[in-house]
């Protein structure tokens, strides 16, 4: 499936900007199911400074800056991506429990866990009895020990994404609001399948309720929000079980009501959540819609949370006061 | 318990050292060490007496070069002094190689830490350091990997706290490795020891510190981006209410360094600039004191106001340096510990020459289970310090907080350690003139320079003021001392400045004053100002006051109620003695007071004094020494004199005469010692322009409207003396006191220094000197404004100034005179903040709050 996308945003200032710094994760990124056959910035005034890069999490990433005065800055990306749906149906039937999972993404294999602890010049009393206990551990994985040291990096940077990142902290509230779906030894995929649904179900979506800055407790307690906010409790859900998860920003075709003709610009930016299941890797899920992503998906980036991969973010010198309005439109070419 | 064999007055015969606990000077012998029984008896030869007085004029010292300590969360008492013991820690010269090339050890793996945990990532792939320990710790910035740019060393400056355990031997206790304090205070520390104790020191062969220094400049050349031979260095502060901003300003001073806060700095072209007076100059080095994730608004913490946005983008291309760079306090997290003699193999095939204090991180099972069980005699730390997040021993909480702590550790065991709790030695202090043992940490400093990691011989000790107290730290009142690292031979005094190659021209550096600077400096003189315009009126008023009360003329009294008005319009404190009853106005008493004292009443003398202050400390580097006491003083003197609860009217006199002897102090060494640059110009400009505002304000308030004869000889003899100009006046017009000619001398007459003519010719000299893009034969708005004032000034004669408009009885063309004056003072005071202090520019952070979709 190949779309165009064309993302605008538009500030307009009340009183000039001397100097504006911005960041943008606005360029599809390349991965399996994804390719971007091109993708360009259109910036008006043009920006005096302008660079490209690759983040941490492997995002594109520009950073540009308007140097001039100005009363309006326009920021437009005009992206043409191919979507594979290779997402295959028999990932979905893949039965690994969640506890396995938890197990492997607990576990050191490169080198073993106890790094450390033998090298303590401690005067206290050495432990050496609860060696039992880590021998144990060690079997369970032996199957996955032999796999490629490609494999083992793969868990290892799946890893970062259990722990606590700046706007999905785990707590006792999340852990027990996932309880219901984490039923013993129920395969990882249906749990979060299980877990999507109930979003679903359970939250209304209200844009008016939250903004980027609601905290994900109030969103679990009121039970409304966005999509950013569906899939931050996702994430939020799933880690405080132990299970690493991740955010991802992008866009979603939307289908014109049946006899009306397609409005242009009507779309706009979305978020959704993936899970890690070792041997298959990286699953899409999108708790808003209630769906596995298929084609009509279009990534932008992903990391912890949506600090990670904020589309577009600027510091303006001066402006007095803004106004901000985006428009998205995605395009099915074919 | 064990007596000592020296027997002398300090009290050393008491000098009780505790079972179990190592003291410096026994070192777990019988017999004090040989060094510290020369350094104790030649204070004991010195007596009790002597040594008190030789620890307050440390005192004095240190108050009067204004070394302080803010203590947060304290805005009101917010400078705290810092209190130095005059008793030194001596390190034999033997321990101070082991403890040096430990240190050096160290500071060279964690740069190797640093460049992989940012670069290549392979103490992560080879399972070296778990993942968890890494990224869960807030000092490893995602934005920084890969942002390391092509150095030798990365980390430059690096700093530990050592303690010294019961068997003897040193421990680090913690890593500083992003922006550490704490060296300009141990050079202070030693300059004021070397004027206290100057005998001993002679006698005691000291290694000096300014090697250090010399070391720490070229450190940071080298890594000055391009290679430049004389880069830029600046040293970015948070600004003065920071806890060390006394060392920033000091370092900034004795390095020769621009001091900046993150608003004087920009980013254009993908480097980073300067905003000075003079437009916008390249920097190269960033010598940091604001913590890393607030130094870029843009690609770090976004709520920052402290950072420069687009820094990390300056730095990814190269542009420009920061010691230590962005991210580098991922080597504070406390769980590296635990990890270090395993990586100092992996690295350096080497065991670590000085242990850490025994570390283990809970985000492991073992070690979890280790540190539950043991939960009553270990200390339990969360590897990220911050707000509400701090050590605690877990010997001392109550079983319902142990139950807390256990279940926090057990849901998210990687955030936690536990370590080993050490007692540390002990070492003799001066406290309350006896020498008692107290618990101390040394902390030390390293710096990358040349080939070599290279240790100051000294360092920064801190000892309880509680007996047995091992949390020694300065935010819980602790006290410094002076470290001695003795010699075997004298050092060679080391010079900081640099030799010039041969036949090398050097160019003088043109003036960077920042634009928060000059803003500073301006408000430095328009305070002062205002200060003093203040004390000279209330002076005359008290005068006038007395002599009410004592000859009960009603002219007097007439002449005072005038005063009173006018000191109300002047201090701008409506309504004051302009609506208020008969009875407010005759016993003027409360509101004298609350004019002088109240510190929350906009436009008291204090309130001037404290504002005075406070800009000056703003830019405590810029100030020389004899200039910074008595800024020091004017605010000290004053505090002390009004902070007196019973403030009487009779008092008030002797010490206004004593704020009047310091502000005169100030402006003397300012005009002499002040080069006739930028900095200059930006005091001046403020004083001029305030003097000028204070000047018609007197002058409309008392003389605008006409009063009978004998009522106005008496008030325009007390404008003479309020404007100082009493003496002048009757040496050029002899015993004639009339309105035209008291207003050709303070109006008109520009060789007079308290004249408005004077003020305005100063202004137009003043701005048409500052810096700027002009263009050819162009003024400036504010050149325009000003020229304006003076010419309109000088077009009118004092004839037409005072016909008095016989209905309303008030002098028409004066009046005019003054308020359009005053307008265009005020505008051009608003241009020339437009056009100089670009830094009050605010930014806002522009972002779409919410991912809206449709579906």
């Amino acid at each position: 499936m190949k779309y165009r996308i064309t993302h605008s945003t538009l500030y307009d200032y009340s009183q000039s900007v001397g100097l504006c710094q911005n960041e943008a994760r606005l360029q599809p990124r390349n991965f399996w199911r994804q390719q971007a056959h091109s993708s360009h910035f259109e910036i008006t005034p043009s920006p005096t400074d302008f660079n490209e890069r690759t983040d941490f999490f492997g995002n594109r990433v520009t950073y540009f800056a308007v140097q001039k005065p100005h009363t309006k800055l326009l920021v437009t990306v005009i992206s043409e991506v191919t979507i594979f749906p290779k997402q295959n149906g028999l990932d979905l039937f893949n039965s690994m429990t969640w506890e396995q999972v938890v197990q492997i993404l607990q576990t050191n294999f490169s080198l073993n866990s106890q790094a450390g602890f033998s090298e303590q010049q401690s005067q206290s009393q050495s432990q050496s009895q609860s060696q039992s206990q880590s021998q144990s551990q060690s079997q369970s994985q032996s199957q996955s020990q032999s796999q490629s040291t490609e494999y083992a990096y793969e868990i290892l940077d799946a890893r970062q994404y259990v722990l606590d990142s700046p706007m999905v902290s785990v707590s006792a509230e999340l852990a027990e609001y996932a309880r219901l779906s984490f039923e013993p030894n129920r395969a990882l995929v249906d749990v979060v399948y299980d877990l999507m649904a109930r979003i679903y179900k359970d939250f209304t979506y209200d844009p008016t309720f939250t903004t980027i800055a609601t905290p994900l407790i109030e969103v679990l307690r009121f039970r409304r929000g966005v999509c950013q906010d569906f899939a931050h409790l996702a994430i939020g859900c799933l880690r405080s079980f132990g299970i690493a998860a991740r955010y991802v920003s992008g866009y979603v075709e939307t289908m014109p009501e049946p006899g009306k003709s397609r409005l242009v610009g009507a779309d706009a930016s979305h978020a959704w959540f993936s899970v890690y299941i070792p041997a298959i890797g990286w699953m899409d899920f999108d708790p808003t819609n209630n769906k596995v992503p298929h084609d009509q998906h279009i990534t932008l980036a992903w990391g912890r949370d949506f600090s990670d991969v904020t589309p577009l973010k600027g510091i303006a010198f001066g402006g007095g006061q803004h106004t901000l309005s985006v428009s998205v439109d995605v395009l099915r070419l074919a | 318990m064990r007596n000592n064999s020296l027997a002398n007055d300090i009290g050393t015969q008491y000098y009780a050292t505790q079972l179990g606990i190592y003291d410096e000077m026994y070192a777990n012998k019988v017999k004090v060490l040989p060094y510290w029984e020369r350094f104790m008896a030649a204070l004991d030869s010195m007596g009790t007496e002597n040594l008190e007085l030789r620890r307050r004029e440390a005192q004095r010292l240190l108050r009067e070069n204004g070394v302080t300590y803010n203590v947060y969360g304290d805005s009101q008492n917010l400078t705290r002094p810092w209190r130095l013991d005059p008793v030194p820690l001596l390190i034999s010269s033997e321990e101070w190689v082991v403890i040096e090339s430990g240190l050096k050890q160290r500071a060279e793996l964690l740069d190797l830490i640093l460049k992989d945990i940012y670069g290549k990532q392979t103490l992560l792939k080879k399972g070296l350091l778990p993942p968890e320990l890494v990224y869960s710790h807030e000092g490893f910035l995602h934005p920084c990997l890969g942002a390391l740019q092509k150095q030798k060393r990365h980390l430059t400056i690096y700093s530990a706290n050592l303690a010294r355990g019961p068997s003897g031997r040193m421990w680090v206790l913690d890593d500083r490795a992003q922006a550490p304090s704490g060296s300009g205070y141990a050079l202070e520390n030693r300059t004021v020891m070397t004027r206290v104790l100057p005998d001993i020191f002679r006698q005691t062969q000291v290694h000096r510190l300014s090697g250090f220094f010399k070391s720490l400049h070229k450190g940071l050349v080298d890594i000055a981006p391009h290679k430049k031979e004389d880069p830029r260095i600046v040293i970015l502060t948070p600004g003065p209410l920071n806890e060390t901003y006394f060392e920033h300003a000091y370092l900034a001073a004795y390095l020769g360094y621009t001091l900046v806060q993150g608003g004087d700095l920009t980013v254009r072209d993908g480097k980073v600039w300067l905003k000075s007076l003079s437009g916008l100059q390249a920097v190269d080095v960033i010598l940091r004191r604001v913590d890393d994730s607030f130094c870029d608004p843009l690609a770090l913490r976004s709520e920052s106001k402290l950072g420069i946005a687009g820094l990390l983008e300056a730095v990814r291309r190269g542009n420009v340096a920061i010691a230590n760079p962005l991210g580098s306090s991922v080597l504070e997290n406390p769980a590296l510990m635990a990890f270090l003699p395993r990586l100092a193999r992996y690295f350096l095939n080497d065991d670590l020459k000085l242990p850490s204090i025994a570390t283990w991180w809970c985000g492991q099972s073992r070690e979890r289970d280790f540190v539950l069980q043991h939960l009553d005699s270990l200390v339990v730390k969360p590897i990220n310090r911050g707000y509400g997040n701090h050590a605690v021993f877990g010997g001392s909480l109550s079983s319902k907080e142990k139950e807390r702590l256990r279940s926090q550790i057990i849901a998210k065991p990687h955030l936690f350690i536990g370590q080993e709790q050490v007692s540390f030695s002990t070492l003799p202090a001066l406290i309350d003139n006896k020498i008692e043992p107290r618990n101390a940490v040394l902390r030390n400093f390293v710096v990358a320079s040349g080939h070599d990691y290279e240790v100051m011989p000294g360092g920064l000790t801190r000892v309880a003021r509680q007996k047995d107290n091992f949390i020694v730290s300065n935010q819980a009142g602790g006290i410094s001392k002076d470290t001695w690292v003795l010699a075997s031979e004298p050092d060679k005094p080391v010079t900081l400045w640099t030799q010039p190659r041969r036949n090398q021209l050097i160019d003088a550096e043109t003036d960077a004053l920042t634009s928060r600077a000059a803003d500073n400096l301006f408000w430095v003189g328009r305070h002062l100002e205002r200060t003093e315009a203040v004390t000279r009126l209330m002076r005359v008023i008290l005068v006038k006051y007395r002599e009410v009360f004592e000859f009960k003329d009603q002219h007097d009294e007439a002449c005072l109620h005038v005063l009173l008005r006018t000191l109300t319009q002047v201090t701008g404190t409506y309504p004051g003695f302009i609506k208020c009853d008969e009875q407010f106005i005759k016993v003027p008493d409360t509101e004298l007071i609350s004019l002088v004292k109240d510190v929350f009443r906009r436009g008291t003398l204090t309130a001037n004094v404290q504002a005075f202050f406070q800009a000056a400390f703003s830019i405590r580097d810029l100030w020389s020494q004899d200039t910074w006491r008595s800024v020091d003083n004017i605010q000290r003197r004053w505090q002390q004199r009004i902070s007196n609860v019973d403030l009487t009217i009779e008092q008030l006199p002797s010490h206004l005469d004593d704020l009047m002897t310091g502000i005169v102090a100030f402006t003397g060494l300012t005009s002499e010692s002040m080069t006739r640059e930028a900095s200059w110009l930006m005091l001046d400009s403020g004083r001029r322009i305030e003097r000028a505002l204070a000047l018609i304000s007197v002058l409309r308030s008392t003389l605008a409207s006409r009063h009978e004869e004998v009522l106005q000889t008496q008030v325009l003899e007390a404008v003479l003396v309020v404007t100082d100009s009493l003496t002048i006046y009757q040496r050029r017009y002899r015993s004639y006191i009339q309105l035209p000619l008291v207003l050709e001398l303070l109006l008109l007459d520009d060789a007079h220094p308290r004249s408005l003519a004077y003020q305005l010719q100063q202004l137009c000299i003043h701005i048409g000197a500052l810096p700027r893009s002009k263009r050819k034969g162009q003024l400036s708005a504010e050149e325009r404004l000003i020229l304006k004032a003076c010419t309109d000034l000088r077009l009118c004669n004092v004839q037409e100034l005072t016909q008095v408009n016989e209905d309303d009885g008030v002098y028409q063309k004066f009046e005019e005179l003054m308020s359009n004056t005053t307008d265009l003072l005020w505008q051009t005071s608003e241009l020339i903040a437009e056009a100089y202090f670009s830094h009050s520019q605010t930014s806002q952070l522009m972002v779409l709050n919410t991912a809206e979709d449709e579906l």
